[in-house]
């Protein structure tokens, strides 16, 4: 007997000795793998297409304007929206004249034009013979001294070029991509309705939901904001619904839960999209971020909750977050800074400090997890910021030493990873229970999985947030897995090319660290639940169950929007 | 803006980590995963019943040996027990253990997951159900085993270990009842016993290799061979005797004397040229080892370690290779008992497929003996043990010890081109070779032959 669901709830039975037959004969399943054939192929495109935009998209990275040098006529060209002037070797622009300080001036390029700063020089700048104190708008024709250098700035040759050439996606083709990814949800829908040889068609209900959110998403961005770019969010929404369709399989509930999450989390990156545009707005809430990240922690740490040994829950009424993941957003902000301030405030100590506060919270609330995430962040910002080894260096070191003193006074915090590297010794108790199955159904799924519903993975504990890279690989199978990883290689690819080419070095420093987290946070699940690595409970970014983290995501990826220049541009073109 | 640029370099760092795992990680999934699949707890691997889904079994004329919806064949359940494994998994060196992963419908592309729903595999085994079961009867209660297969193609046509037990209802007793001894043994492969007389081929082979005029070799049997304090006895007063009439006669007087002669170092060269001291791989179980170790032996130690006694032990299934190889002229193929292992709408998992044997032994040599142990079935067991098969054969009788009857040993082959078989027969406590394994033998080959 074939039983048939009505959306969302179970109703009436259908006996059909048909479709019996049919999923007998086995011609069935060669049905369903090449749906699944259809699907892998299509998210692989999805995700080249979206890549292949991306880089295509960019500017060609040539001088916006001119600074000309008199006496003579050397032109020194502008390359960058934020670009450093001093006799150091590493300035953006070089001038060896004496009274030149190492890092004298930032030239700056902001919706209204440029922009001078003084970055505390010695002999000073000047505009126009006048010494800048503040922030200073200067326009072609206008003479600036550093040192004994004159400087005259002048626009491009052609007027009519100087705005950023490019290559234009335009919507047509975005919404061929989004129409793709539908197709990806449509076909991983399918291959759910028929779980466990029956039949049913609730999942059809979260696959309108998704794609009411994805077109949704759309339409906001593209006809109502008129951005030009639409990538990020095409891979985010990718991967969101991949996540939540995995987790109908495992518990409806939970894909629920998933859903209203990443619309929460898309509203956040709206939000952040929407802060983002002002960098130097930006700079100035430093503080309140950093307090509002103490906060939250000493918040948890009080009127926390502690699930599964980790006291970083709060629970209001039946909601439950995990503030940790909102912080790293927080810390995100918190560590990026433009180029003048980079070189007026670049001292280290405040946000040595702030991390210092996180990451010990986080060891006192016992999520190691966590803790190493973010200090293998705010490794990244230190070193972006700072550039020093040294710094880098000290950090690990301390590290190394909080670690060793750690597992001198309580040894039991080591013995949670003593099946690390020979979890098959281990295989019915809890130093490699869940590893052993992570790999014997990753093995079982093959390279095309079990169909989505029909893993085993899913009923260990842990299996829908922790292990769900193992799920994904039993239902989906090895290839459909490995795809959706790479797109955490490619953001982060794609992040580095466009890191010179962003607006600020606020987008530049916390773009790579949100694409660095994400990445890193892969990697520590990943690894960690097939055994290169130690298992501690970290999520897996987009596709673990867990409202927080999925939230968290989401923000982090406003980070690498907003440092694509595209995201703003359609409104700067309208201001021009 | 170009510094920050440079200082993200450390991403690059990052991305590489992340390939690299994950390149390593394919790998190691790639090449364990046929284990890793066929873990117990792995869920795929049972039905709706919660039985293990090992699909359908047939044995090589199409009779069906088991399936998971009727369990084990009646008629062959014991007698093949050890050839397909128990439930439970106890017996190691079966198909259900040894192929658990292809059973289940795993391969590298499609895992097991997706066609455990829907399909199941078919197995085709080389043996004969009918051959195994009049062999597991023939044996009656005794302990013991059977090995037959063809030296050309290496199929294996009979592999019978007893005691053996009903599956279905495993007995309680087994663990502290002296008739199960052994039961969760293959002892084809898994036990060796004391060859006796057997062993005088391998003597022979040496003395053939190393002795110019091993033709005209003699020496004379008063019935014991006196060596220090110790001598060597024999079965009879053979008078002046030589090589060929020698194993015929099963003289020990000759074997001893031959052992002395050759010493220690060329015996222990030809033994393992022969597949002594190693382990031979059956499909992917390791059997036991044979042993001819004389390093610490005294003379008189040497002469019975030259008639198959001292500390000298073989498996049945390396003493059919032994006659594999001489009936091949100095080659045979490598047994095997899987022919194929298919899922259901024909796509072969695994098949089975011809090896050389290990062993070295030259043409010559193979010819020689070949006529020696041929001669040993026309001129003195007679013919009528194995009628118009052109057998030549080897019988032992090895004692030992502790109070217990003979071990019974027949080894031989059929030089028959329909049906180039070669054999081994063990019975423990059997008494004669001749008698005890030789009935079972000619037998269980005669069922063979007239398939």
């Amino acid at each position: 007997m074939i039983e048939l669901y009505s959306i969302g709830k179970e109703a009436a039975c259908l006996n059909s000795s048909f479709i019996l037959s049919f999923f007998m004969r086995g011609r069935f399943t060669a049905l369903m793998l090449l749906v699944h054939l259809l699907a892998v192929a299509l998210l692989i495109h999805v995700i080249v297409r979206c890549f292949v935009s991306l880089r295509r998209g960019r500017r060609i990275q040539e001088a916006v304007i001119y600074l000309s040098k008199e006496p003579g006529d050397e032109k020194i060209p502008v390359l960058y929206w934020e670009n450093s002037i001093g006799r150091e070797k590493t300035c953006d622009i070089l001038l060896s004249e004496p009274g030149v300080s190492r890092d004298h001036a930032v030239l700056k390029r902001r919706e209204g034009g440029w922009i001078i700063a003084d970055t505390n020089s010695r002999a000073g700048t000047f505009v126009n013979e006048q010494k800048i104190e503040t922030q200073t708008p200067i326009r072609p024709g206008d003479r600036i001294r550093i040192g004994e250098a004159q400087l005259v700035l002048t626009a491009r040759d052609e007027p009519s070029q100087t705005a950023p050439q490019r290559k234009v996606y335009r919507g047509g083709r975005t919404i061929f991509t989004l129409l793709e990814t539908t197709a990806v949800f449509f076909l991983l829908t399918l291959e759910a309705c028929f779980q466990n040889q029956s039949f049913r068609l609730s999942p059809f209900l979260p696959f309108l939901l998704l794609s009411t959110l994805v077109w949704g998403v759309y339409l906001y961005s593209i006809v109502l904001l008129k951005r030009i770019n639409f990538e990020i969010e095409t891979v985010g929404l990718l991967l969101t619904g991949i996540g939540v369709l995995l987790l109908f399989g495992v518990d409806p509930q939970t894909a629920y839960v998933q859903l209203a999450a990443a619309a929460l989390g898309i509203l956040l990156f709206c939000a952040i999209l929407w802060i983002l545009e002002k960098p130097d707005f930006v700079s100035k809430l430093r503080i309140g971020f950093e307090v509002l990240g103490v906060a939250l922690f000493a918040a948890t740490f009080v009127f926390g909750t502690v699930v599964n040994g980790a006291k970083n829950w709060i629970f209001l009424g039946s909601l439950s977050i995990q503030p940790s993941e909102l912080v790293k957003i927080i810390f995100i902000f918190a560590g990026a800074s433009t180029l003048d301030r980079l070189q007026t405030h670049g001292n280290l100590i405040e946000f040595i400090a702030f991390a210092a506060v996180c990451t010990g919270f986080l060891f006192l609330m016992h999520d190691f997890g966590s803790a190493v995430i973010f200090f293998f962040t705010f490794l990244l910002i230190a070193f972006m910021r700072s550039g020093s080894v040294r710094t880098v260096v000290l950090a690990v070191a301390a590290a190394a030493l909080g670690v060793f003193l750690i597992l001198q006074f309580k040894p039991y915090v080591a013995q949670r990873f003593a099946g690390w590297g020979h979890v098959w010794e281990y295989p019915y108790d809890s130093l490699g229970y869940q590893q052993t199955r992570t790999l014997t159904y990753i093995a079982s799924g093959g390279l095309f999985g079990s169909g989505l519903g029909n893993g085993y993975l899913k009923n260990i504990f842990a299996g829908d947030s922790d292990l769900v890279f193992g799920v994904l690989c039993e239902e989906l199978g090895l290839v459909f897995a490995l795809a959706v990883c790479s797109v955490f290689d490619l953001l982060a690819l794609y992040t580095l090319s466009d890191v010179t080419r962003s607006r600020s070095t606020i987008y530049s420093i916390s773009s790579c660290a949100a694409a660095g987290l994400l990445l890193f946070q892969a990697m520590v699940n990943i690894f960690g639940v097939t055994d290169l690595l130690p298992l501690t409970g970290v999520t897996l970014p987009f596709i673990s169950a867990g409202g927080s983290s999925m939230v968290c995501v989401w923000g982090l990826i406003a980070f690498i929007k907003a440092s694509d220049e595209r995201t703003y541009g359609a409104r700067r073109r309208r201001d021009l | 803006m170009r510094t920050v640029g440079k200082r993200s370099f450390f991403l690059y760092v990052l991305i590489f980590a992340f390939c690299a795992g994950m390149i390593f990680l394919s790998c190691r999934v790639f090449l364990n995963a046929g284990e890793w699949a066929s873990m117990p707890f792995n869920a795929h691997l049972y039905d709706e019943n919660d039985r293990l889904r090992r699909g359908s079994v047939y044995d090589r004329n199409g009779t069906l040996l088991y399936s998971d919806a009727d369990g084990y064949a009646a008629a062959s359940k014991e007698a093949l027990l050890h050839l397909l494994g128990d439930r439970e998994g106890n017996l190691s060196t079966g198909v259900f253990s040894l192929y658990a992963a292809e059973l289940s419908g795993y391969n590298p592309l499609t895992g097991n997951a997706r066609e455990g729903n829907l399909f199941h595999t078919k197995t085709e085994l080389t043996v004969s159900a009918e051959a195994s079961a009049r062999a597991y009867e023939l044996l009656g209660g005794r302990s013991g085993a059977v090995f037959v297969y063809n030296y050309e193609t290496g199929e294996v046509l009979c592999s019978v270990s007893t005691p053996s037990f009903d599956p279905d209802h495993v007995p309680e007793t087994i663990e502290t009842d002296e008739a199960y001894r052994g039961a969760y043994l293959d002892k084809t492969i898994s036990e060796s016993f004391t060859p006796g007389s057997i062993f005088k081929i391998v003597t022979a082979a040496c003395a053939i290799e190393n002795l110019p005029d091993w033709e005209s070799w003699r020496c004379k049997c008063s019935g014991t061979l006196p060596i220090g304090d110790d001598c060597v006895t024999c079965l009879g007063a053979h008078g002046e005797i030589g090589i060929r009439d020698g194993l015929k006669y099963s003289c020990n007087v000759v074997f001893a004397e031959l052992a002395r002669e050759l010493g220690k170092e060329k015996l222990r060269k030809t033994a393992e040229a022969l597949g002594f001291g190693r382990s031979f791989v059956f499909e992917t179980a390791h059997t036991a080892r044979s042993v001819f170790d004389v390093s610490n032996a005294k003379e008189i130690d040497l002469g019975w370690a030259g008639v198959g006694q001292y500390s000298d032990r073989t498996t049945p299934y390396h003493m059919a290779l032994l006659m594999g190889v001489i009936a091949g002229g100095g080659k045979s193929a490598q047994p095997y008992f899987v022919r194929k292992i298919a899922l259901s709408p024909g796509v072969a998992l695994y098949t089975g497929a011809e090896e050389d044997a290990p062993l070295n032994l030259s043409p010559q040599t193979a010819g020689a003996l070949r006529g020696m142990l041929r001669e040993n079935v026309s001129d003195y067991y007679g013919d009528a043990l194995f009628p118009d098969l052109q057998a030549g054969a080897k019988t032992g009788t090895a004692e030992v010890g502790e109070g217990k009857e003979d071990t019974a040993w027949i080894i031989g082959f059929l030089q028959n081109p329909k049906t180039p078989y070669a054999f081994a027969v063990v019975i423990e406590e059997g008494g004669s070779g001749y008698r005890a394994a030789g009935s079972v033998a000619s037998e269980v080959l005669a069922v063979l032959c007239a398939e």
